[in-house]
């Protein structure tokens, strides 16, 4: 099922294009992984479509409906949940807390909110000992599960991760890849935004963005 | 529900910062419940001793006005003559004489407004002794009559002869005799300043013409309860009136032998008490048997019936009902040159002057206090949001709405302010009163040595305006001696005659109107400080934020 639409997406920072007709197809179920080089305009995508930048021209569709006419922080409490590469995490909270915060401003009710986040941790890979430690007391790796767990926790249609395994040693990286292939297979849309070509060969479908430069911007697209 | 929850685990994540916005929310809170009790303990002294106290009033005659008048009228007439403004003595004289004094039936008529609680008068006439009756004198000779050509006391003592109608010369005899009303008009024996000690008191209104005399005349004369007393006029010495001893009376006052030297009628122990009707009785016999005679010297034409002074007191429930009487009796007839005053509510008024002093300072003290402390928050929180710009980058890329994460700061902020103006509240309670009182003496005592100073300088006692304007000599004796908020009076200054009693000490002075008055000052200093944290969240943008984290 269709989920996520970009039509003819342009943006660009003052007279810098960045990006220019982009049209990309999301379906629920896949994984999918949005590369290109350094400045090619990765974390521009992954802003716009978590919804945190909007586009300068074309549309964005989240199940068949423009997010611009939607209100940006239900979308982005609700309906997306976003991994990014810093992991953006409250420091002075623990894991548990992090994941529960993000379970309120969703605007999950109901008693089982500690146990659910707790699952989910667990989930990920963190025992209760870690999970109620301050993310700040966590390595890299754990603070990527808190992060994975916290996109989780009020059960979008979509994840988006950036740069999900850069931090990572390989075994890491792989068990968080583990991670990501089970969402697909509970009907999950995941979108990886990476540089990796492992990361892009484990995926169901690439998107791959080039660099524009001076007049003959053009989009690119490849699929595999 | 969860921006409380967040908030208050934030505070708890960030003691140090919050701590010191806590110490700096705790002075003002302190410095704070000290001004605003001294205020309150101002106010509330104030309120509740007019509250609990009946006030006295008198109409007297307004000279000074009448005198302006008179200038005035001349300044306009003098246009085209010849006498440029100058100051009429013949016609004030006239004036004067005219009927300057209100008669009995006049203080009666003002008496009936709605205001009035209680209504009573003393008429006073002077009279010399016989042979069977002395006065108390140290002299020796106490037949020495004093002539008196002065005299136009204010506070309501209006002098006139007969029926009080006119003012005159009014000869001065060795006896003061005072005639009362109504037991409601002998203020020293309900007060307790003086009491009978043989005998009774005559019955209220009598006509009979039984008096009191005090212990000290009894003795000098060898009387007794039953004895019969007799007065002779001081201008017709063929004129006597007999009296009978009803009673004997002692002060319980110490007195002040300093008055006997402007005449022995001015003893205290001279004075012989009876009823207004009895008195009136006296002075309705000796206008019919009076006589024009012209003085040699001067040549003026007086009339020998003994005169008297006619002294009129309204009662009043409260200080509202008195001010309520000012209009009432113009619109009952009472001219303009006439004034309503009250010495109790004066004296009263000016033994609040330091408490008043202290809190127009203490008004001033909380309103720097407060902006100062202000800008303190202010700065502080500006520093605190700046350090959390990346936390509330994070919670808005979550989903967290501006306003909600405005919120969680305006509640940070509230809690830690509300928190340390309730210890602060507690503490300021316990040291408002000690406090209050140590300022206050500071005050008493500075305008204390003021006077004292002024009194060095000019060598004398007097009513100095640069310092305290002091009260008058008797008011202070009505005003009670323990407030009822529980404070206290003191500090007596004795300067000449006049003395005041300040109020020195406050023993209760936080209230719940202070602790609302704080919490306010809180909610204040939230807005104030939390008004900073919206603004910079309303404008910060999530992406930015991140992006400059990258």
């Amino acid at each position: 099922m269709e989920i996520l639409t970009l039509q003819d997406i342009c943006f660009s920072y003052g007279k810098v294009p960045v990006l220019k007709d982009v049209n990309y197809r999301f379906e629920t179920g896949k994984m999918y992984c949005i590369i290109g080089r350094s400045g090619a305009g990765k974390t521009t995508l992954l802003s716009l479509l978590s919804g945190l930048a909007a586009p300068n021209s074309g549309s964005i569709l989240y199940d068949g409906k423009d997010i611009a006419k939607q209100d940006k922080y239900a979308f982005r409490s609700k309906y997306i949940g976003v991994i990014f590469q810093n992991f953006n995490l409250i420091t002075k909270f623990t894991a548990l807390e992090n994941v529960m915060l993000s379970m309120d401003i969703a605007g999950v009710k109901g008693k089982g909110k500690r146990q659910k986040a707790m699952e989910l941790l667990s989930g990920v890979g963190l025992d209760e000992d870690e999970a109620n430690r301050r993310v700040l007391k966590l390595s890299g790796g754990q603070q990527q599960r808190v992060a994975i767990a916290r996109a989780l926790s009020y059960d979008p249609q979509i994840i988006l991760a950036d740069e999900p395994t850069g931090n990572l040693d390989g075994e890491t990286q792989k068990e968080i890849m583990n991670i990501f292939r089970k969402l697909t297979e509970q009907e999950k849309c995941v979108i990886l935004v990476s540089h990796s070509p492992e990361v892009a060969a484990v995926c169901d479908e690439k998107y791959e963005l080039q660099k524009l430069s001076g007049k003959n911007n053009s989009k690119e697209k490849a699929i595999s | 529900m969860y921006i409380i929850k967040n908030a208050l685990k934030c505070i708890g994540r960030s003691k140090g910062r919050n701590i010191l916005i806590g110490i700096i929310a705790l002075v003002i809170a302190v410095s704070a419940c000290i001004g605003l009790s001294i205020r309150q303990a101002a106010e509330s002294a104030k309120s509740s001793t007019l509250e609990g106290m009946s006030v006295t009033a008198s109409i007297s005659f307004d000279r000074q006005a009448m005198m302006r008048e008179m200038r005035q009228s001349s300044d306009s007439s003098a246009s085209g003559g010849t006498q440029d403004g100058a100051f009429d003595r013949e016609q004030f004289k006239d004036l004067m004489n005219g009927g300057t004094a209100l008669t009995l039936d006049e203080y009666q008529t003002y008496a009936e407004a709605e205001s009035v609680e209680d209504f009573y008068y003393t008429l006073t006439a002077y009279f010399d002794g016989s042979d069977n009756l002395e006065a108390v004198s140290s002299e020796a000779d106490t037949e020495t009559e004093t002539e008196s050509s002065s005299g136009t006391p204010g506070g309501g003592m209006n002098f006139g002869r007969g029926k009080g109608d006119r003012m005159g010369n009014m000869s001065t005899g060795d006896f003061t005799v005072i005639g009362y009303s109504g037991d409601n008009a002998m203020t020293a024996f309900q007060s307790g300043t003086t009491s009978i000690s043989d005998g009774a008191v005559f019955s209220e209104g009598t006509e009979e013409r039984l008096c009191l005399i005090s212990e000290e005349l009894a003795a000098y004369n060898e009387l007794t309860v039953g004895d019969k007393i007799t007065l002779t006029n001081p201008d017709s010495e063929a004129e006597t009136y007999e009296l009978t001893v009803s009673g004997i009376y002692k002060n319980n006052e110490a007195n002040d032998l300093s008055v006997s030297m402007f005449g022995v009628g001015q003893d205290p122990a001279n004075r012989i008490y009876l009823s207004a009707a009895a008195l009136q009785g006296i002075l309705d016999a000796s206008a019919s048997v009076s006589e024009k005679v012209t003085d040699e010297t001067t040549g003026r034409e007086t009339e020998t019936a003994v005169g008297s002074s006619l002294s009129a007191t309204y009662v009043f429930a409260d200080a509202d009902a008195y001010h309520r009487f000012e209009d009432e009796v113009r619109t009952l007839g009472l001219d303009d040159s006439y004034t309503v005053s009250s010495a109790d509510l004066t004296a009263f008024e000016n033994s609040l002057t330091p408490l008043n002093t202290l809190s127009k300072t203490a008004g001033w003290f909380l309103l720097v206090i407060l902006l100062i402390g202000a800008v303190i928050l202010v700065v502080l929180n500006i520093f605190n949001i700046r350090e959390r710009k990346y936390e509330i980058g994070v919670l808005t890329a979550m989903g967290m709405k501006k306003g909600k994460v405005a919120l969680q700061f305006l509640t940070e902020i509230l809690v830690v302010t509300m928190a340390a103006i309730l210890i602060g509240a507690g503490v300021g309670a316990v040291s408002a009163v000690p406090v209050t009182n140590a300022l206050l003496a500071n005050q008493v005592e500075s305008q204390q040595s003021s006077l004292q100073q002024m009194e060095n300088s000019f060598g004398r006692g007097g009513n100095f305006k640069g310092g305290m304007q002091t009260a008058a000599p008797n008011a202070p004796n009505d005003l009670p001696d323990d407030l009822p908020n529980g404070g206290g009076r003191g500090g007596v200054t004795r300067l000449g005659q006049n003395v005041s009693n300040y109020i020195t000490e406050v023993n209760s002075a936080m209230n719940f109107t202070v602790l609302l008055q704080l919490l306010g000052i809180g909610l204040l200093l939230t807005i104030a400080a939390g008004a900073v944290s919206v603004l910079f969240v309303m404008r910060y943008d999530p992406l930015k934020i991140l992006a400059n984290r990258d």
